[in-house]
């Protein structure tokens, strides 16, 4: 028989409203064989106590119903981002809030080189918040006048570089490319906006799109996700799923030593059929490579408009406080022809709707669909939803769709939704999960990893407060309580994966899948809830501590 | 490279199919990034040494690293790039973003040219969630093709056009049927291989002699430059399209090369005439009417 083992800890929350704290569990054959008090684990023979939680918190792991693996490829290069960040390993990684920080941290990595002639590639340069002065050449040839420097920015769009790159790739005062910033003069200044100006310094380009697609970048993903309490991770649609890649996928996430169940959202972005039935059979098809820790064949990513922050969202009227409007992805007669099919095909679709416009299309669109053929538990999912409105939620809760809501927006870019983006009146109901509970529609909470850092806390600290990166609060009214939050980060974003039967809670028959923490999330204060260390993860009943911190 | 655009439906992929069918062994590179236009006649490609490379979905100006950007790239180091690239925008893609990448080192951006589908076009350009869109697309076409005009009525398509005038102010505007207008057009001919014909569409026969006027010049030895640029400046609104390999006065020793599409118009210095006797050839392509043979040649005399 196989053995069993019983993890005691200071408290368990489950996140199952019929038993919601227990202080025992056991597990046997990686699943969650009994939850309750040492006592009544009993009834179930003999087992093994393992007491390495006895003075820590366990929650469900947290599931993110939307990330993107990519993240993992740019840890292979230094961050010079403002925020924050945990770096796979578990070092905790300061911003760069100044110039100075910036190349001080470029300084650093280029002294780490070994190669002369490497370039020094760096991400998530984030210049807006350097009042208005810019990262350029004459900023980075100050890290180096020998060795090619690459910053990659936040916004993805944009890259700067110093004078030795550009002079090895024949950037001068003659290059026609739209995108190369020149100055008065006509002369280069080493900044590169847009792809057609990115691939003029191709090689370094490419350098880091290998990094990005390599199984290292997996890799990392894994141990971001572990680091973070993550359990269950998506990704959603930003990754190939060419044979090549999915054995990829095979090899790294069906490894035991990798500590993440991952969904894989179909999309034909990186190649595949273009017409929509043989697309919904391909990705259909792909459930066969499924295992109990990679799930793929079961939800679909389309992008119906652009994000709020790079003013590419479709807004309703009044639009964006500069009168603008953003850009459609999809024209809406091919978005039908997508749902449709990938709707019959028995798939969950995940749409990328940021703005209100968006969502209305993407409401319109779910109910032709609906009539046209109607099928129960679709649970097709509106992704970001930012600005949705109350009568938008009630058609969600009607039409039986869910919501996953990028509540992270508020600390990263609430000051700037407030003065820049839309002003304060929606900037306060952005992310309204007060309005989705009370509207019924089921909700989840995501972090869009890398757009910001992966990870549930984040998001709970995020929704029970509603505060931005200056201290500001955007919309009380649509702060939720820590319970419903946690939920949003468990077993609500579990449903949207179509998972919510295997994990998001801790209950008998589900996988042992754990977030250890070392507080007690109702016993800290609201605003201490994001700095609640994490232990690490509990896969399957086998421990993985986050690095830096835990221990085997 | 030449960038194709226009709202989904509008006929980009008969247009393409049109292109292909005439193209008679150019090695043409067609870049498609539309879902709604997978009826592209690969074998009719493939026949003719081209490639058609299907781009992913969604909007190529937005992704980390897009496909078009690379494939572009991965095309230049083949060992026979193409002579020419044809990009087919999304149905929703604004022309002029994606003709950005006809400035990456290796490219030369040829023509933008946008399909409007006389039948829906006004229609469309009303929609809540395209109309947008849709103005935005025709406003920045160098050459819009007006298409299906063989399904609305004289005075719908006279009202059309109208209308295209209005919204496209600095386009040049022709009409077609299935998209069959001739290839220099849409794309860089040789001198020789510009002059409009015939095409075969469906199984009737379109006589483009009938809309379209071409003017051809030739003399040995060279221009005034400064005469050049002044009639190509006053030329009038239905000059198409043009093309010259010219000797110009101030430079004697090398080719200039004269591009133009719509308003758009260059000299370029192309390579020296070494030992080959310098002379200049121009060809101008009009629609009816536009072409005033012997005031143009007055000009340059
Ligand atoms: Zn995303």
């Amino acid at each position: 028989m196989t053995e069993t083992t019983v993890f005691t800890a200071t408290k368990i929350i489950t996140m199952n409203d019929s038993q919601p704290e227990a202080s025992a569990v056991a597990v046997r054959g990686g699943r969650i064989l009994a939850v309750g008090s040492l006592d009544e684990m009993e009834a179930w023979g003999s087992f093994s106590i393992d007491n390495t939680f006895c003075d820590k918190v366990l929650l469900p792991g947290f599931v993110e119903a939307h990330s993107h693996s990519v993240v993992g490829g740019f840890w292979e290069y230094p961050y010079v981002g403002h925020f924050d960040r945990v770096a796979p390993d578990g070092r905790h990684i300061t911003g760069c809030r100044s110039i100075a920080a910036v190349i001080e941290r470029l300084r650093a990595a280029d002294a780490d080189l070994d190669d002369p002639e490497e370039p020094l590639i760096a991400w998530g340069l984030d210049p807006i918040y350097f009042s208005g002065e810019s990262v350029r050449a004459a900023t980075l040839d100050r890290v180096s006048t020998t060795r090619p420097v690459y910053v990659h920015h936040m916004s993805g769009h944009i890259v700067s570089v110093n004078t030795t790159l550009m002079r090895h790739e024949g950037i001068d005062a003659e290059s026609e490319t739209v995108g190369i910033v020149k100055d008065g003069s006509g002369q280069p200044v080493g900044e590169l906006q847009g792809m057609p100006a990115i691939m003029s310094v191709r090689s370094v380009f490419e350098r880091l799109w290998s990094s990005l697609n390599a199984s290292t970048a997996k890799w990392r993903f894994g141990h971001i996700a572990r680091n973070a309490g993550v359990t269950t991770a998506s990704e959603l649609g930003a990754a190939a799923v060419t044979p090549e890649a999915i054995r990829q996928w095979q090899l790294v996430v069906n490894d035991p030593a990798f500590p993440a169940r991952i969904v894989i959202a179909y999309s034909n972005r990186f190649g595949g059929p273009s017409d929509p039935a043989q697309m919904a059979a391909q990705a259909a098809r792909l459930a066969e490579h499924s295992s109990d820790k990679l799930r793929l064949g079961t939800i679909a990513k389309i992008w119906l408009d652009g994000s709020i922050q790079g003013f590419t969202a479709r807004l309703r009227w009044p639009y964006y406080l500069n009168g603008t409007n953003g850009l459609w992805y999809i024209a809406p007669e091919r978005f039908r022809e997508e749902l449709l099919a990938y709707h019959n095909a028995g798939l969950t679709v995940h749409v990328h709707a940021n703005g209100d416009e968006a969502t209305d299309l993407l409401l319109d669109t779910v109910e032709q669909v609906l009539l046209a053929s109607p099928r129960p538990d679709h649970r097709h999912t509106a992704q970001h939803n930012q600005l949705a409105s109350a009568d938008q939620f009630r058609r969600m809760a009607r039409l039986g769709m869910s919501a996953n809501m990028f509540i992270n927006h508020i600390y990263y870019w609430g000051d700037q939704h407030l003065t820049e983006t839309v002003g304060p009146e929606r900037a306060d109901r952005m992310n309204a999960l007060a309005t989705a509970k009370r509207t019924g529609v089921q909700f989840s909470m995501h972090s869009d990893e890398m757009v910001t850092p992966l990870g549930g806390l984040m998001l709970v600290w995020s929704a029970v407060n509603r505060v931005t990166a200056t201290g500001q609060v955007l919309g009380k009214q649509e702060r939720i309580s820590l319970h419903d939050a946690l939920r949003a980060v468990t077993v609500d974003a579990a449903y949207q994966l179509k998972m919510d039967h295997e994990v998001g809670t801790i209950e008998c028959g589900k996988w042992a899948d754990f977030a250890v923490l070392e507080a007690d999330p109702f016993a800290v204060d609201a605003m201490a809830l994001k700095d609640i260390p994490v232990w690490g993860v509990v896969l399957a009943g086998k421990l993985h501590p986050a690095d830096g911190r835990g221990r085997e | 490279m030449t960038v194709l655009g226009g709202y989904l439906g509008a006929g980009k992929t008969s247009l393409l199919n049109h292109l292909l069918r005439h193209n008679a062994g150019r090695r043409l590179a067609v870049i498609v990034n539309d879902f709604g236009s997978i009826n592209i006649d690969v074998a009719l490609v493939e026949s003719q040494e081209g490639d058609t490379f299907s781009l992913a979905n969604g909007c190529i100006c937005c992704t980390l690293g897009d496909d078009l950007a690379m494939t572009m790239t991965a095309l230049l180091k083949r060992t026979a790039p193409p002579e020419q690239i044809i990009i087919e925008a999304s149905g929703v893609a604004d022309p002029v973003r994606i003709a950005h990448y006809g400035t990456m080192p290796g490219y030369r951006l040829d023509a933008i040219v946008v399909l409007a589908d006389a039948e829906t076009v006004r229609q469309r350009s009303q929609d809540r969630y395209i109309g947008a869109t849709v103005h935005h697309q025709l406003l920045g076409a160098e050459l819009i093709v007006m298409n299906k005009v063989d399904l609305v009525s004289p005075a719908t398509c006279q009202a059309v056009r109208q209308w295209l005038g209005i919204v496209a102010p600095g386009a040049r505007i022709v009409e077609a049927v299935c998209g069959a207008i001739p290839l220099a057009l849409l794309l860089d001919l040789s001198l020789d291989r510009m002059a409009v014909t015939t095409d075969v569409v469906g199984d009737r026969l379109v006589d483009h002699r009938s809309s379209y006027e071409t003017w051809s010049f030739a003399k040995d030895g060279s221009l005034d430059g400064a005469r050049l640029r002044a009639l190509v400046e006053q030329l009038p609104e239905g000059i198409l399209r043009g093309k010259g390999i010219l000797t110009l006065s101030d430079a004697p020793t090398t080719r200039t090369i004269f591009q133009l599409v719509g308003r758009r118009w260059s000299l370029k210095q192309g390579e020296p005439w070494d030992d080959a006797l310098p002379s200049s050839q121009v060809v101008l392509i009009g629609l009816p009417g536009s072409i005033d043979a012997a005031a143009f040649e007055q000009a340059l005399q």
